[in-house]
């Protein structure tokens, strides 16, 4: 796993943040949005930003674009008013939007050497050298590319002017498996050359892979902000176990890192945090009929660790 | 082709700037406007000889009752200028360039909003003012093309169908008809900036457009329009017959003010607005 520092919402930084919201709220008409927002992104860390559709992070990251305002509160980026200072801010981020448009009618490269142009000119060979990284054919016009193949126009796009800050709205959603560690990759390079990633995303593995911490959104609201190896050592895992006899509660609910045990008829229904080792030798040791084990949902993680934590 | 390390020249016109990339994304229609406007010029000179100088059909016209020769503007329609102004001008040409205006005009924001490629766009350090004035830049350019594609039809081809009406007061009557088109191309840019619909943008503007021209039209046969005219945008530019007088420079400048007026409030609106996600 990735070397990260001590970081997390409780401990106060040395360094200031690279973005930062403050209780930001942005109420829409129709409901939605978020509410009371505070968060910020590190210097030279991956944040990741986890919830379901429609919990509020496409509107988070469109907030520190200022492609829409905050009702209240204020967002600050490079330590920059994110509306009085948005074009000075723009010209240090790099941005993929998750519902990417593209101009349908250039080419992948009219269209990035627009935006270079736009941007006072990364040179024509780094964008080269990103899309040869992704093997991204740059003649064709944008209208006959795929979904897999125009999500990485954006993401050269966003990678191009090698910003400060890269803010990417589920960045991978398209893309096939080899071209998602890819891209995982030039995260984690940026990361490492002291840049700052935030990206949302809806799949937990996706954010376990790339990101040093993560925060969970729900319903508009920023549930929590953890290290991802704080969380794994608390991810817990379900087993599913059936068994010829009927199951003991008392020998498994108190075996090490089982944090919740229900026997029904012959089957044992677990969940387990940490180390399975001394589990799965017990279970092994009984008259076993069958077993699985299925690493939990996001929800599920998260609300296991507030429990470990409680 | 590609290994250079310079970035590459995109084609003639470049995409250096969001104006030149409207532009290059207009093109294909720019040019089918442009042959429809000459084409339209085209017909009606060819008709022009058989009527020019003729007597009878002087005579005819003259019967109609005043009121229906002042509306369709059939006064000395004998004459290259009478023609020109009652079967070009009357209608058809400015209404070809403020069409062309008001469609794209409502586009030019409120399109890219609603495909959502304003996202990416204004990702870049580009300012929203920056957005909204270069793609009026190219509004202006692209019907100045075509206003240009008018005058010359008429000015270079009219000669040859034996209409002269003369350089100055050919391009005083265009001049008018492009201000009384930008001046809408201008609301629809505004109105789809501030709003982010298209559809709406195009509607009022194109309503309010002929709205204006009617106004103006009917105030001739209407005595109780009169008093009104005045708001109407047509009576200030082609009203006042350039074609006959020449410029009407108080006119221009009037019309002037009120295009950038409209213009400042859909930037001001749109500087102030939520982009639709």
């Amino acid at each position: 796993m990735v070397q990260v520092e001590s970081r997390g919402p409780s401990r106060p930084t040395t360094s200031r943040p690279v973005a930062r919201f403050d209780h930001v709220t942005k109420i829409y008409r129709g409901g939605g949005g978020v509410h009371d927002l505070t968060l910020d992104v590190q210097a030279g860390e991956v944040l990741g930003f986890l919830g379901p559709n429609g919990a509020g992070k496409t509107t988070t990251i469109r907030l520190l674009l200022d492609l829409i305002r905050p009702s209240t509160g204020t967002i600050e980026v490079f330590g920059l008013d994110s509306r009085r200072d948005s074009v000075a801010i723009r010209r240090r981020v790099g941005y993929l939007p998750g519902d990417l448009a593209l101009y349908e009618h250039l080419s992948a490269r009219d269209v990035l050497s627009h935006f270079a142009h736009l941007r006072g000119g990364p040179p024509w060979s780094t964008i080269r050298a990103l899309a040869d990284t992704l093997e991204l054919d740059l003649e064709r016009p944008i209208r006959s590319l795929s979904r897999g193949t125009r999500q990485k126009v954006g993401i050269v796009a966003a990678l191009m002017g090698d910003p400060e800050l890269l803010v990417l709205d589920e960045p991978t959603s398209g893309l096939d498996p080899l071209v998602q560690r890819q891209v995982h990759e030039m995260l984690r390079a940026a990361a490492d050359a002291g840049h700052s990633v935030f990206l949302s995303s809806h799949i937990l593995s996706e954010v376990a892979q790339v990101a040093d911490r993560v925060g969970l959104i729900r319903d508009g609201r920023l549930v929590a902000v953890e290290r991802v190896v704080d969380l794994q050592q608390h991810a817990a895992h379900l087993i599913d176990a059936r068994l010829r006899g009927t199951p003991a509660r008392a020998s498994y609910a108190t075996l090490p890192g089982v944090t919740s045990c229900t026997v029904n008829g012959h089957d044992l229904h677990l969940e387990v945090a940490g180390d399975l080792r001394p589990v799965i030798a017990a279970l092994a040791a009984s008259d076993l009929d069958d077993l699985s084990v299925r690493e939990p949902s996001l929800e599920e993680v998260f609300l296991s660790f507030y429990d470990n934590v409680d | 082709m590609t290994t250079s390390t310079e970035l590459p020249d995109s084609g003639a016109v470049g995409l250096r700037s969001i104006s030149a990339r409207a532009l290059r994304e207009e093109r294909g229609a720019l040019i089918g406007w442009t042959i429809g406007v000459v084409a339209f010029c085209l017909v009606m000179l060819s008709i022009f000889p058989s009527i020019h100088g003729n007597a009878n059909f002087a005579q005819l016209l003259n019967a109609y009752p005043e009121a229906l020769r002042k509306m369709f503007q059939v006064e000395n329609y004998t004459t290259g200028p009478g023609y020109l102004r009652a079967e070009v001008f009357s209608f058809v040409a400015p209404l070809l360039l403020t069409l062309f205006a008001v469609l794209w005009g409502s586009d030019l924001s409120a399109g890219e909003e609603e495909r959502r490629t304003i996202d990416l766009l204004l990702a870049n350090p580009v300012s929203r003012r920056r957005f909204v004035l270069e793609k009026w830049l190219a509004l202006i350019v692209g019907t100045v093309i075509l206003a240009a594609a008018l005058e010359i039809a008429l000015g270079v081809i009219g000669p040859l169908f034996k209409l002269h009406v003369g350089w100055s007061r050919l391009t005083a009557e265009v001049l008018a008809s492009w201000l009384f088109a930008v001046a809408f191309g201008t609301l629809g840019l505004s109105l789809g900036a501030a709003t982010g619909r298209r559809g709406l943008a195009r509607g009022v503007t194109t309503t309010l457009a002929l709205a204006s021209y009617l106004l103006s039209t009917l105030s001739t046969l209407v005595s109780w329009l009169r008093p009104v005219r005045n708001l109407s945008l047509w009576q200030h530019t082609l009203g006042v017959d350039p074609l006959g007088s020449g410029f009407h420079l108080d006119r221009i400048a009037l019309v002037i003010v009120v295009t950038l007026v409209v213009g400042a409030a859909g930037l001001w609106a749109f500087d102030r607005r939520d982009l639709a996600t």
